[in-house]
């Protein structure tokens, strides 16, 4: 009895964070490029990583999904978790955490194949759809909440790599939506887009934040202060200030981040 | 604090800080015309003054134009955000500092259209107060000095004291002298203006301090020692 009504359901639950790094560190080979972070995640937030060129934001982005697995040189140390367990535990199926914690990437990727199967391959080998209806009906939502449904609905068998380059990280999302992930991190994920592009990714980012964890790495503040509700400031390495992106970008505490964020680095 | 990277920013902002700290100088120096003029009775000076207020207008278009520029070229954030907003605020607020001063300047004229009146001599200290807070609220903002900011934020209870003795100095002047009334009012108002002055010191005040620190001064609310709104005083 007791047991039921303290226990949290985490898909629902905002108070306590849906990832949360503590004490994180990355060396590749001797270069110790991500030092002792520890920060937590929310369901109904967008986090911001920002930070120059080389400050490890990228870095700690890719231990989150255990991406940093695949480079041989890396080392990663320290505590992530998801929904309270360790992703890093060997008894985890990586491609399994891939699904519930999905990316997107800098450069739009879609596979060399149709808009259909780019969504629809996730949930294939997944096995989240048993018959061709489900799996329409979730290429259908999927491109829905991507704001891509109307633009592409009327060509699903054309190549996904016809698209425009927004149209494409546009797929991308759609794609990592596809496999009902709880949390998806984008690593500069309008860089490569014109602005009109960008405003239609950030405007689906403000659409999803309520059903994800969403973390973004940006080299744009007007974009980390745009689109996220959290900021955290990294640089060589040291997480130098994380809190409501509001107040990082009116009144930083720290003297790294202002010099930052108002262009005054040296 | 370090240069930002490129130069025209800093230059742009260098810019738009001159143009505040020439207005508050400005505004002093008419305050301080316009109570000459009114100690003085001289028309001449009052006029003089009240041409005088177009500068500070036309500054006050400057540094809008500067600020506009500014937020469409830099996207300012954190200090240098919190340094354009409130240059924006000021020039605001100095610009009515010197409104207040024209409008002394205005009722030094008429005045001077009836019989002279003697000037009662507490507006001569409540001008040298608010003076002094407009100068030492311009000498906390070009040294950025937060601490002196608040001093002056502080300072405005003995501007109020000061009014509230002259409102009643004047009201006793009134019913002592009935065919006076219609000059002692324009007294009553001059005190009025003097207080409103300091209360935008203080106002700036706000500003020099919340562009410092990003600490905005108006969450603790000032004590409010002026009490001539809410008074009534009976004859004795």
């Amino acid at each position: 009895m007791l047991d039921m009504a303290t226990k949290v359901d985490p898909m629902t639950d905002s108070r306590t964070p849906k990832m949360a790094a503590k004490d994180v560190n990355v060396f590749y080979g001797d270069n110790h490029a991500v030092k002792g972070i520890s920060l937590d995640l929310y369901r109904d937030e967008v986090t911001s990583l920002i930070g120059p060129s080389g400050c490890g934001k990228s870095t700690f982005l890719r231990c989150l999904n255990r991406m940093n697995d695949t480079v041989a040189t890396c080392r990663v140390e320290g505590n992530i978790t998801l929904d309270g367990d360790d992703i890093y535990d060997p008894k985890i199926d990586v491609v399994q955490l891939r699904a519930r914690v999905g990316m997107v990437f800098q450069k739009p990727n879609p596979f060399p194949k149709s808009i259909y199967d780019n969504i629809a391959y996730g949930p294939r080998i997944h096995g989240l759809a048993r018959e061709r209806t489900d799996l329409d009906e979730i290429v259908a939502v999927s491109l829905e909440k991507a704001g891509l449904w109307n633009e592409v609905k009327d060509r699903l068998d054309s190549p996904g790599t016809a698209l425009s380059g927004g149209q494409q990280q546009r797929l991308c999302i759609a794609r990592a939506i596809a496999v009902n992930p709880e949390v998806i991190l984008m690593d500069e994920p309008c860089s490569a887009l014109d602005p009109i592009a960008t405003a239609k990714v950030e405007a689906l980012i403000d659409e999803l934040k309520g059903r994800y964890a969403i973390i973004i790495v940006t080299h744009s503040m007007q974009q980390a202060a745009r689109i996220s509700q959290k900021t955290a400031f990294f640089h060589m390495g040291d997480l130098v200030e994380h809190g409501d992106t509001t107040q990082i970008f009116t009144s930083p505490k720290q003297e790294r981040t202002r010099d930052y964020i108002t262009g005054r680095f040296g | 604090m370090n240069d930002h990277i490129v130069k025209a920013y800093d230059n742009e902002l260098k810019d738009l800080r001159s143009i505040v700290s020439r207005m508050g100088g400005l505004a002093e120096e008419q305050l301080v015309a316009a109570m000459k003029a009114l100690k003085e009775i001289d028309a001449d000076a009052a006029w003089h003054v009240r041409a005088s207020d177009r500068a500070l207008d036309q500054l006050e278009l400057e540094a809008e134009r500067t600020a506009i520029g500014v937020f469409a070229r830099r996207a300012p954030v954190a200090d240098d955000l919190r340094e354009v907003v409130s240059s924006l605020k000021m020039t605001g607020i100095i610009e009515r500092i010197g409104d207040y001063a024209k409008n002394i300047a205005k009722r030094t004229l008429a005045v001077n259209e009836a019989a002279p009146v003697v000037m009662p001599q507490l507006l001569e200290q409540m001008a040298d107060e608010a003076r002094r807070m407009i100068q030492d609220v311009m000498d906390s903002y070009v040294h950025r000095d937060a601490e002196a900011a608040m001093e002056v934020w502080e300072r405005d209870e003995a501007l109020d004291n000061l009014h509230n003795a002259a409102y009643r100095q004047i009201l006793a002047r009134m019913m002592e002298n009935p065919s006076q009334i219609g000059a002692l009012t324009h007294f009553l108002m001059i005190a009025k203006n003097l207080e409103r002055i300091g209360d935008q010191a203080t106002n700036i005040a706000e500003q020099v301090y919340y562009t410092i620190t990003g600490i905005m001064l108006e969450d603790a609310r000032r004590p409010k020692k002026d009490f001539t709104s809410t008074e009534l005083v009976e004859e004795q």
